[in-house]
């Protein structure tokens, strides 16, 4: 008998990456969080943050069941800059909005880096839906950043929360 | 301006939404984690996989927050929901009957009745928003299943 087929490399390196930059986001959400002067955003954060950590955790037990330890790491000066940037008690929660949300001009921008390759995954589909519901939970973020975002701009300074 | 923490009999009824959220959430993944072991279809379980995740963490999240306001969990999950589990964690059960279970215990209304418990964490930005975050997912989750019992109903599995 003869087991599956192994994942082409490509995949491979694909859900490294992918792991790589939802841990480090994780990360990244979790100065933010210690730093955030809005309960509303802090709770939003909080869920979020988990959100990324709970995708690089199944990535990286998805990796494992390939016989492949995860091993890619986010280019240390991209960590540091964000980390110092989004921890920074100077800068504030609404100018790290609006920087966020400057990468992702759509939601769709967010997730189709990750539903461009669902279709390529015809084999293997445990990987296919686990990366269909790690997009689903990306377009979710950018969508209540931006929600978060557009209702701050609206609010009078004196009532926010 | 920032809002202060719930006090008094607020803060109680904050504490104790979180705490039966959070039973319920780990008993939805307690139960989802047995059907994953018997799941012999890759794609439900890979979907499976992500609710699980996502519902440990959802508890996870519930509980800090209400120990952060002074509770201290001690909720249990209801007896339907507890009997619902039973169901779901049983090997014994089609992967389609479970769906088809859950499929029926879904309220027509998607906002409901997590949208409910949002409402009701009015007074605490931070809980409401964390709710209403975590609603996010579930939502997400209902899409799914859905989208994965009609899946199997096509194809008569």
């Amino acid at each position: 008998m003869t087991g599956p087929e192994p994942e082409p490399d490509w995949v491979i390196r694909f859900l490294d990456d992918l792991r790589a930059a939802e841990a480090a986001s994780a990360e990244v959400l979790a100065a933010w969080i210690d730093v955030c002067a809005l309960d509303g955003l802090r709770g939003g954060l909080r869920v979020i943050a988990e959100r990324e950590a709970t995708h690089a955790e199944l990535l990286a037990e998805r990796l494992g069941e390939m016989g492949v330890a995860p091993s890619a790491l986010l280019a240390e000066p991209v960590r540091s800059a964000a980390l110092e940037r989004f921890g920074s008690g100077r800068v504030s929660d609404e100018q790290k909005l609006a920087s966020l949300l400057a990468r992702y001009p759509d939601d769709a921008s967010a997730t189709r880096p990750i539903t461009q390759i669902l279709d390529r995954l015809p084999h293997d589909p445990e990987t296919r839906e686990i990366l269909r519901l790690v997009a689903e939970g990306e377009a979710a973020t950018i969508a209540w950043l931006r929600a978060y975002h557009a209702a701050l701009a609206r609010a009078a300074p004196a009532s926010r929360v | 301006m920032l809002r202060p923490p719930p006090l008094g009999s607020e803060r109680a009824r904050v504490i104790g939404l979180l705490d039966a959220f959070q039973a319920a959430e780990r008993a939805g993944a307690e139960a989802v984690g047995r059907w994953i072991v018997a799941c012999a279809d890759a794609r439900l379980r890979g979907g499976l996989r992500m609710i699980r995740a996502r519902d440990r963490r959802h508890a996870a999240l519930a509980e800090a927050r209400l120990r952060s306001l002074g509770g201290v969990p001690g909720a249990q999950p209801s007896r339907e929901l507890a009997a619902l589990c039973g169901v779901v964690a049983d090997p014994g059960v089609s992967d389609r009957s479970k769906l088809t279970l859950l499929i029926g215990h879904l309220p027509a209304d998607e906002n409901a009745p997590l949208g409910e418990l949002v409402h009701r964490a009015e007074g605490d930005a931070e809980t409401q928003a964390l709710l209403q975050t975590i609603f996010d997912d579930e939502r997400a989750t209902v899409r799914w299943l859905r989208g994965m019992h009609d899946a199997l109903e096509r194809e008569g599995t």
